[in-house]
């Protein structure tokens, strides 16, 4: 049963659990135990498995280990401690692991300097950086405590030594839960801790340690599974010092040059109030502009202060700079989104959030950087540069303040992950395949995993799609049907399951080129995101984007021409669905009051109430709002405004629909598939987190298409609109990696990614010929449409389409509408095919010979 | 179709009428198991769908004659058990007939597969006025400087159209080659398509200039003659 700890312990009641050492330390450094001390201490100590959700810098790390050091230094001063594992500490980052050796280490110093003798408690670091011969020694001389990745758990659990030496483990505690539950590297992990636990002898107690996140039950669920668990949800009331800050009054009629001054001006301002402060930009290449503008227009004040710091930075660079952060060295730090989690950061006093962060959950993760103290103010500054992006903050604000946090999507049923596990099980033992299947059910991401599923899975291992004469190449594990054991097969197969091991697909450069002549790279997410004849801009010219071949993007040079797709936007976090909703339901109340023909005053008066925002803010959110309620409609969560207008070129319907990106990206390829399909017409589309557009130079009808599209069909829809798009050839590349359809690394040779991705379109091409729905291709749809879009909540908005509960609204404007600005300008989606091959040819045929006879 | 007088495209094939002879060329055998090397464990059709394709073209017409013009085999190095099994059946499938081979670029170990059958190897083929090589290098030979029509593989020539980079069809080329009719054959590597005319720099010493003027007959489910390069691109 998952329960929440409804009540503290008392201090005394802890107390008297306490070794007199770890007590006597205790006390000398804090006067009290802090609130998830006080909950979840005892519990830990009674082997309850335990949730810890609070913010960082709460206390929470130590409340893990308290009970856990002070098992083990009662077991040490009664000569107990034996040479094995007891603790298995696994986090997400490999650089968190050597911050917290630190953090643990000096507590234990300290206990033995107090207790005036060495315990013996060994703590060490097996990540991938380890050595052979750290290693090596780990295996001679057991560590106690044993901190890690989760990718290098799996390795330990496929090797037979190390194996051996964590079947003893009592506690294993994950950190950053929240950041976990929501990817595949998750649900990899997840199933590591049920093999932990089908090799150990007794129950393992769990402990989670989460940031605020929700919904904290299903990340409960996430760690036990099955199990019970104790969740202890503190809501310590520090007190937030928050603001949405626009650097100029009016945010639209101002000039690029003026804004991009007053930026930068606002933001050395703050910085020069403040003693340390952290500024998020969300993106990489944003980082970098905004630490380079700081030092050209402030040279005095920046200069070995001021630091950067991203995922594409190297690893010395960035710890490097970690450093100077901790000494206090650093006026300022930029990052993207890198300094989100877990590692002590040392002083920061501000903390800027330039853009959205998109999500409440991840607002408060950032802005609780600050005042890293338990008693501290949290002081953090949104400041926007759009009108959408100023409503957008102003309402996570809100919800910041009245602490609404947005629900996580954690991927269930992944069968890639599932297939890379069941081999890493194989390579180190038989196993019936029934007990299999259980151990994997207790897991939470598999404990609705079907028979037919797990079945599927069982046979593409042991290459049961594949003619018996050529299974030797394909089978990675054996299968015996008669007595339904599984098992190694083969001799390389340990070796090819230890080096192919994880989740995290291959960073890959994308290399741009104008005919053979390289001119750079992209990401190759940023790829994904690329359609015909966009512009975009790279190392300061721009270029517009022709076709990919492989890992190669061809483009020709368009010096001058207005950027269609930002380059960040491979980086962009999609808007969480609470918090689109929530926006929808203020839109619904301005609504409201501008029907009402409520005065300025009182408008203005309802949003500094509701928002918590300055007069600057106030006023500018009253006038868009005014603006698009005379052009023509406040679309809100009751009413879907759809908008049609033409250009010189096109005829555009916009639907603002503001669900975020996830959802519209649905709901706008399954209507451009439904048009396709009735009126055999291929349309362009662009999607943001605000809405979406379908345009075309012909004239096309939208709605009548929107109208066929069923939420219970909606599945059926978007397999078949998906299918030949560029994002499932990728994502098809990544499952089967995963899977280990396709190999990184094999015998000894390290296989470069775009040769990858070349031959991952003929196999999944030779794939759909085995089965339409082959486990692999299968899991890259899921991938697609539950974690990367998402097909639920796009399908709930259409049931309340269905039964009324919103209304489509439809306006005709002869541009488009304030709300539909920046959505226009950004949209983009992936090219898409819906022709078949046949039918195109014979269409380019008629069309070539018309065009030759004429 | 005719693609030139007494000359015909049969699938990814061309059959001489006149001598009763099929060409055929860039099999590959052995790419997937090449792919596999490379860590891609892709499921073999290959060699299936190749005995479909071939057994089709021989359906329609009855050739006395076999030439393959180069690169039966995909690797350039030794041949494993299971390419030499395939490398079997398909030259089976032309028992009765006089089979004869023609040397690629990938070819550096066909002696013992051409013993093992008793066929013939060359390094062209001349009858009439028509040439038939791989395509990799210009011979110099009496039979090459007297001939008038040049049948060549090795380029995997495909195509693509602007409004769809990503759909490619494999094609035959024609055009001139000084005062020789040049005709390039596509690929019967029906694991992958091929090179994209349109875009990438073509291989062949023949292909190097003019190639805008050639003319694409692309092969789908029928041949489509879409007229000059030039048009297209």
């Amino acid at each position: 049963m998952i329960e929440f700890q409804e009540k503290p312990y008392e201090d005394e009641e802890i107390f008297k659990v306490l070794n007199p050492i770890v007590s006597t330390w205790f006390k000398s450094k804090f006067k009290e135990f802090c609130m998830p001390q006080k909950y979840a201490v005892l519990n830990i100590h009674n082997r309850q498995n335990t949730l810890v959700s609070a913010v960082t810098g709460s206390g929470k790390t130590l409340t893990a280990f308290l009970s856990i050091l002070n098992e083990l230094i009662t077991l040490s001063e009664n000569n107990m401690l034996e040479n094995k594992v007891y603790v298995i500490y696994v986090s997400p980052l490999k650089a968190l692991n050597n911050d917290l050796f630190f953090n643990l280490e000096t507590p234990l110093h300290e206990m033995e300097r107090l207790a005036g003798k060495k315990f013996g408690i060994k703590v060490s670091v097996r990540t991938g950086d380890t050595t052979t011969y750290e290693k090596q020694k780990m295996l001679k001389n057991a560590p106690h405590i044993l901190v890690t990745t989760p990718e290098s758990l799996a390795l330990m659990l496929s090797s037979i030594k190390f194996k051996e030496l964590i079947k003893n483990v009592k506690y294993c505690i994950i950190d950053e839960i929240h950041s976990l539950a929501e990817n595949k590297r998750g649900v990899h992990l997840s199933l590591s801790l049920e093999r932990l636990q089908y090799y150990c002898e007794e129950e393992i107690t769990r402990i989670g340690l989460s940031a605020t996140a929700e919904p904290i039950e299903e990340i409960a669920k996430f760690l036990v599974g099955d199990r019970d668990c104790k969740i202890v949800k503190i809501d310590l009331n520090k007190k937030m010092d928050i603001k949405v800050l626009s650097p100029v009054p009016d945010l639209i009629n101002t000039t690029f040059e003026k804004s991009h001054n007053a930026l930068y001006t606002l933001l050395d301002q703050l910085v020069q109030q403040h003693k340390t402060t952290l500024i998020f930009t969300n993106t990489r290449s944003a980082t970098e502009r905004v630490v380079h503008h700081l030092k050209e227009k402030f040279p005095q004040n920046y200069t070995e202060n001021i630091g950067a710091h991203h995922g594409s930075l190297s690893k010395e660079h960035r710890l490097n700079i970690e450093e100077r952060l901790r000494e206090g060295k650093l006026k300022v730090i930029v990052c993207s989104t890198s300094l989100e989690l877990g590692i002590d950061i040392g002083y920061i006093d501000l903390v800027i959030l330039l853009g959205s962060p998109k999500s409440v959950a991840r607002g408060g993760q950032r802005i609780g950087r600050s005042g890293h103290a338990l008693h501290d103010t949290i002081k953090g500054r949104f400041i926007v540069l759009d009108r959408d992006d100023l409503v957008e903050c102003a309402v996570l604000l809100k919800n910041l303040v009245e602490r609404k946090i947005d629900k996580i999507h954690i991927p269930r049923n992944c069968l890639d992950v599932l297939a890379q596990q069941i081999d890493g099980i194989a390579v180190t033992e038989r196993i019936h395949i029934d007990s299999l299947l259980r151990l994997i059910k207790k897991s939470y991401c598999y404990s609705e995993l079907s028979k037919e599923d797990f079945m599927s899975i069982i046979d593409y291992l042991s290459g049961k799609y594949i003619s018996l004469e050529d299974r030797y190449v394909y089978a990675k594990i054996w299968y015996d049907q008669e007595t339904g054991m599984i098992g190694k097969k083969g001799k390389l197969a340990r070796v090819i399951h230890m080096t192919n091991i994880g989740t995290i697909p291959e960073e890959s450069f994308v290399t741009v080129k104008i005919n053979d002549q390289s001119i750079g790279h992209i990401d190759e997410a940023f790829l994904e995101k690329l359609k015909r004849n966009d512009i975009f801009v790279l190392g300061g010219s721009t270029y517009k984007f022709l076709y990919a071949k492989g890992m190669v993007a061809y483009v020709s040079a368009s010096p001058g021409q207005k950027p269609t797709i930002p380059s960040w936007f491979s980086e962009m976090l999609p808007l969480s669905f609470d918090l689109a909703n929530d926006i929808n339901r203020f839109r619904k109340l301005m609504r409201e009051k501008f029907e009402l023909k409520k005065s300025k005053e009182e408008v203005i008066k309802f949003i500094n109430d509701y928002l918590y925002v300055d007069e600057n803010a106030a006023n500018a959110i009253y006038e868009y709002f005014k603006e698009q309620f005379l052009f023509s409609k406040i679309p809100d969560e009751k009413e879907l405004v759809v908008e049609f207008f033409n250009d010189e070129e096109k005829k555009y319907v916009v639907f603002h629909s503001l669900y975020g990106r996830r959802v519209n990206d649905v709901l706008s390829r399954a209507i451009a598939f439904a048009v396709f399909r009735s009126e055999h017409k291929d349309v362009d589309i662009g999607i943001s987190d605000n809405g979406f557009y379908i345009c075309s130079d012909k004239k096309i009808q939208v709605l009548k298409s929107f109208s066929l599209i069923k939420s219970d069909e909606l599945r059926k829809v978007m397999k078949l609109a998906i299918e030949n798009s560029e994002i499932l050839k990728r994502r098809f590349r990544h499952c089967a990696t995963r899977s280990l359809m396709i190999l990184r690394r094999y015998k000894g040779r390290e296989k470069r990614v775009g040769r990858q991705q070349v031959s991952s379109m003929i196999l999944i091409n030779a794939v759909r010929r085995i089965s339409d729905d082959f486990s692999i291709l299968k899991e890259a749809r899921r991938e697609v449409l539950e974690d990367l879009m998402d097909i639920d909540n796009a399908s709930l908005i259409l049931k309340k389409i269905e039964n009324g509960k919103i209304k489509i609204k439809q306006v005709a404007t002869n541009m488009p509408s304030p709300f539909a600005f920046n959505l226009v300008l950004q949209g983009y989606l992936d090219v898409l095919k819906m022709e078949d091959r046949i039918e195109f040819i014979k269409r380019m045929h008629s069309y070539v010979i018309a065009k030759i006879n004429k | 179709m005719h693609i030139s007088k007494n000359i015909e495209i049969i699938d990814l094939a061309l059959y001489l009428e006149k001598e009763s002879t099929l060409v055929l060329g860039d099999l590959h055998i052995g790419y997937e198991e090449f792919l596999n090397k490379e860590g891609v464990l892709i499921p073999r059709f290959q060699l299936e769908d190749l005995v479909k394709k071939i057994n089709n073209i021989l359906d329609r017409v009855n050739p006395k004659k076999i030439i393959i013009n180069g690169d039966l085999k995909h690797e350039f190095g030794t041949i494993s058990q299971q390419e030499w099994n395939d490398t079997m059946k398909i030259l089976d499938l032309f028992n009765n007939k006089e089979i004869i081979l023609i040397k690629g670029n990938h070819d550096s170990i066909l002696e013992p597969i051409a013993k093992k059958k008793n066929i013939k190897i060359k390094d062209y083929f001349s009858v009439n006025d028509i040439y038939i090589c791989h395509g990799n290098k210009i011979p110099d030979d009496q039979d090459f400087k007297k001939s008038k029509i040049l049948i060549m593989g090795h380029e995997h020539p495909s195509i693509t159209f602007k409004e769809r980079k990503d759909e490619k069809y494999k094609c035959f080329l024609k055009g001139k080659w000084k005062n020789k009719l040049l005709i390039v054959m596509p690929s019967m590597n029906l694991v992958t398509q091929g090179s994209d005319i349109t875009k990438e720099k073509l291989l062949s010493p023949f292909l190097q200039q003019n190639i805008e003027n050639f003319e694409v007959f692309a092969v789908e489910n029928k041949i489509y003659d879409f007229g000059k390069l030039k048009d297209l691109i």
